[in-house]
C-alpha cells in the first residue's frame, strides 16, 4: 500500500505539471456543469409532459460522460509520459511489484476523475436547483443516485484498462489518447440511448449498464494487468 | 556477489545471451564489453531482477535470481542506458520518489547526502528536465545509489558525457570502489574500462575472454621491448642468440621482442645489442591498449572456423 501511494502522489505531481492534462480536468467538468445548468434553466418553462424528465437525464449523462474521459489524459500521459523520459526501466528496477505499479497508476486517474465528476454533478446541482425553482419530480431519486456514485466508478475503471492497454502498444500520448477515446464509446453509448429517452432513470436500467460495464471492465482489466508486467514493459512495449 | 552458471537468453529465435558463466567477488569493479547488439543490456536486466532467464541459474548478493527477485531488487542500483529522470519533477522530487519506493528510512537525509555528493544540492528545486547531460547523469547514478546497494549495475556511464562530465562519473566510481561496492561496469569506452576496472569481461552473445586488462593483454601477446636503433644495423636479429627472446621483429631502425621476464632479460638483451655494435638509444616496453586487444579478440570470435 505504501508503495502505491508513492505512485499515485508522483503522478499527481506530475499531472499538475502538465498542461494538457490539467486543461482537460479544469475545463471539461466546468464546461458540462455550464452546458447542464444552461440546459435544465432554458427548459423550466417547457409545458410538455416528461420534458423535464428528459432533460436532467441529459444532464446525468454529461456527468457520467466525465469519468469515462478524464482519466484517458492521464492515464495516457502517465504511461507515454514514462516511455518518452525512458524512466519505467529505473521505476521497474526498484522492489515495487507489477500490481503495485499497476494499482498506483490506474489509482492515480480515477480517483481525479471521480472527485472531479462528483464535484461538478454537485456544482450542477447546487446552481440549477435554486435557478428551476426545486428538485424536479423523479430527480435525484435512489436510481439517480446509484447511477451518478455506482457507474461513475465502472466507467473510470473501463476507461482507463483501455487507455493503458492502448498506451502500451502506442508512443505518443496523443495518439494513445484518441484512440482510447474511440474504444470507450461502446460504454458509453447505452448512456446516450438511455438519456435521449423521456422514461425515468430506473434502478434496472442503471444495474444493467452496470452489470455490462463490470463485465468489460474485467476483461479489460486483466488484459491490462497482463501486459502490465515486467518481462512484457521491457521486452514488448514499444 | 555475482556468480551465473549457463545463464542464457532467448528471444524467440534469436539468442542474446549464450551460456554466461560469471564471477564477480565483493568490491569489484568488473567492465563487461563487446559491440551493440552483443546481450549487455540483456545481461544486466537478467542480473538485475527485471528479466527472466530463458535458462541458466544467477546468484546476486546470495540471492537467487528467480526465487528471490523482489530481495535482489532491492539490493542492487541500476544506472540504464539513458538516465531516465522525471522531467517535471526537481531534483529532489526525483530522489525522494525513488527513495520512498526503495524503503530509504530517511529518504530526505539520504536525498540531500547525494545531491551534496554530486554537488547538485544548489539546484534541487530545479526541474530535472533543466538540467544537463552530465547533471542528469550524476542525479540518475545518484538515484541507483540512494538504497546504498552493494551491487551497482552501470550502463554506459559516460556515454554522450562531455569530457569534464565523464571525468566526475570517473572519479565517484573511484571512490565507490573504496566503499567496497560491487560495481558491474557495461562501457564502449575502451580507455575508461582500462583505467577503471579490477577485471574485464569481453562479451559477444557468449563470453570471449575474462581476467584483469593487462593480464588478458598478456595472455594474447605477451610482453614485448621495443629497442630503437640509430641505425639498421643489418642481420642483427640473427647474430642476437638469445634462448629467451619468443620472437624479434624489425621495422626499420626498430626491433620489437618479445620476451617473458623483461626485468630480467633486458639488461641482458641491451648487453648483447651493445657487444654487437648496436648504437642503443631507447628501451621502452610496448603498450597494447584495451582497444587493440578487443579489436583483435573480436575479430577472431568472428573470424569463420
Amino acid at each position: 500500500m505504501h508503495r502505491i501511494n508513492v505512485i499515485l502522489l508522483k503522478e499527481w505531481r506530475e499531472s499538475l505539471r502538465n498542461k494538457m492534462i490539467l486543461f482537460g480536468a479544469i475545463f471539461l467538468p466546468l464546461f458540462m456543469v455550464g452546458a447542464a445548468v444552461v440546459m435544465v434553466y432554458q427548459g423550466r418553462g417547457i409545458d410538455v409532459p416528461g420534458a423535464q424528465i428528459a432533460l436532467f437525464n441529459m444532464a446525468l449523462m454529461y456527468f457520467l460522460i466525465l469519468p469515462a474521459v478524464i482519466p484517458l489524459a492521464i492515464a495516457a500521459y502517465s504511461i507515454i509520459g514514462e516511455k518518452e523520459q525512458g524512466s519505467l526501466e529505473p521505476l521497474l528496477a526498484t522492489p515495487i511489484s507489477d500490481l503495485e505499479l499497476f494499482l498506483g497508476k490506474a489509482l492515480a486517474s480515477v480517483i481525479p476523475a471521480l472527485i472531479l465528476t462528483w464535484g461538478s454533478f454537485g456544482l450542477f446541482l447546487g446552481v440549477s436547483i435554486p435557478l428551476v425553482g426545486g428538485i424536479p419530480p423523479h430527480v435525484l431519486t435512489p436510481p439517480w443516485i446509484a447511477a451518478i456514485f455506482g457507474l461513475a466508478p465502472l466507467l473510470s475503471l473501463f476507461s482507463v484498462g483501455v487507455t493503458m492497454l492502448v498506451s502500451s502498444r502506442a508512443t505518443d500520448a496523443r495518439a494513445a489518447y484518441q484512440v482510447s477515446s474511440l474504444a470507450i464509446l461502446p460504454g458509453i453509448v447505452p448512456l446516450i440511448v438511455y438519456s435521449s429517452r423521456k422514461t425515468l432513470v430506473s434502478l434496472f436500467l442503471v444495474g444493467l449498464e452496470g452489470a455490462v460495464l463490470i463485465v468489460a471492465s474485467i476483461i479489460v482489466l486483466y488484459f491490462a494487468i497482463k501486459v502490465f508486467r515486467r518481462e512484457q514493459i521491457l521486452t514488448r512495449w514499444k | 556477489m555475482i556468480k551465473t552458471q549457463g545463464l542464457t537468453r532467448r528471444f524467440g529465435d534469436l539468442v542474446a545471451v549464450n551460456d554466461l558463466n560469471l564471477e564477480v567477488e565483493k568490491g569489484e569493479i568488473f567492465g563487461f564489453l563487446g559491440p551493440n547488439g552483443a546481450g549487455k543490456t540483456t545481461t544486466i536486466r537478467m542480473l538485475a531482477a527485471l528479466i527472466a532467464p530463458s535458462s541458466g541459474e544467477a546468484t546476486i548478493a546470495g540471492l537467487h535470481l528467480g526465487r528471490e527477485n523482489r530481495a535482489i531488487r532491492e539490493h542492487v542500483g541500476v544506472l540504464t542506458e539513458t538516465p531516465g529522470l522525471y522531467k517535471r519533477l526537481s531534483a529532489i522530487d526525483n530522489l525522494l520518489f525513488f527513495a520512498k519506493l526503495y524503503g530509504v528510512p530517511e529518504p530526505r537525509k539520504q536525498a540531500e547526502r547525494y545531491l551534496q555528493l554530486f554537488e547538485l544540492w544548489d539546484r534541487r528545486d530545479d526541474l530535472a528536465g533543466s538540467f544537463s547531460k552530465g547533471m542528469r547523469q550524476k542525479l540518475a547514478i545518484a538515484r541507483a545509489m540512494l538504497h546504498e546497494p552493494q551491487v551497482l549495475f552501470l550502463d554506459e556511464p559516460t556515454a554522450s558525457l562531455d569530457p569534464e562530465a565523464a571525468k566526475v562519473v570517473r572519479n565517484l566510481i573511484e571512490t565507490l570502489r573504496s566503499e567496497e561496492r560491487t560495481i558491474f561496469l557495461c562501457t564502449h569506452n575502451l580507455d575508461e574500462a582500462d583505467r577503471l576496472c579490477d577485471r574485464v569481461a569481453l562479451f559477444n552473445t557468449r563470453l570471449v575472454a575474462v581476467g584483469g586488462p593487462q593480464e588478458l593483454k598478456e595472455r594474447l601477446y605477451g610482453r614485448r621491448t621495443v629497442i630503437h636503433l640509430a641505425d639498421p644495423h643489418p642481420g642483427l636479429e640473427d647474430a642476437l642468440k638469445l634462448s629467451f627472446i619468443k620472437k624479434i621483429e624489425r621495422v626499420d631502425n626498430t626491433l620489437i621482442v618479445s620476451l617473458s621476464d623483461p626485468e630480467e632479460e633486458n639488461p641482458i638483451l641491451v648487453k648483447r645489442l651493445v657487444e654487437l655494435g648496436a648504437k642503443v638509444q631507447f628501451v621502452n616496453e610496448l603498450r597494447v591498449s584495451l582497444e587493440d586487444l578487443y579489436l583483435d579478440l573480436m575479430e577472431e570470435d568472428h573470424a569463420p572456423n
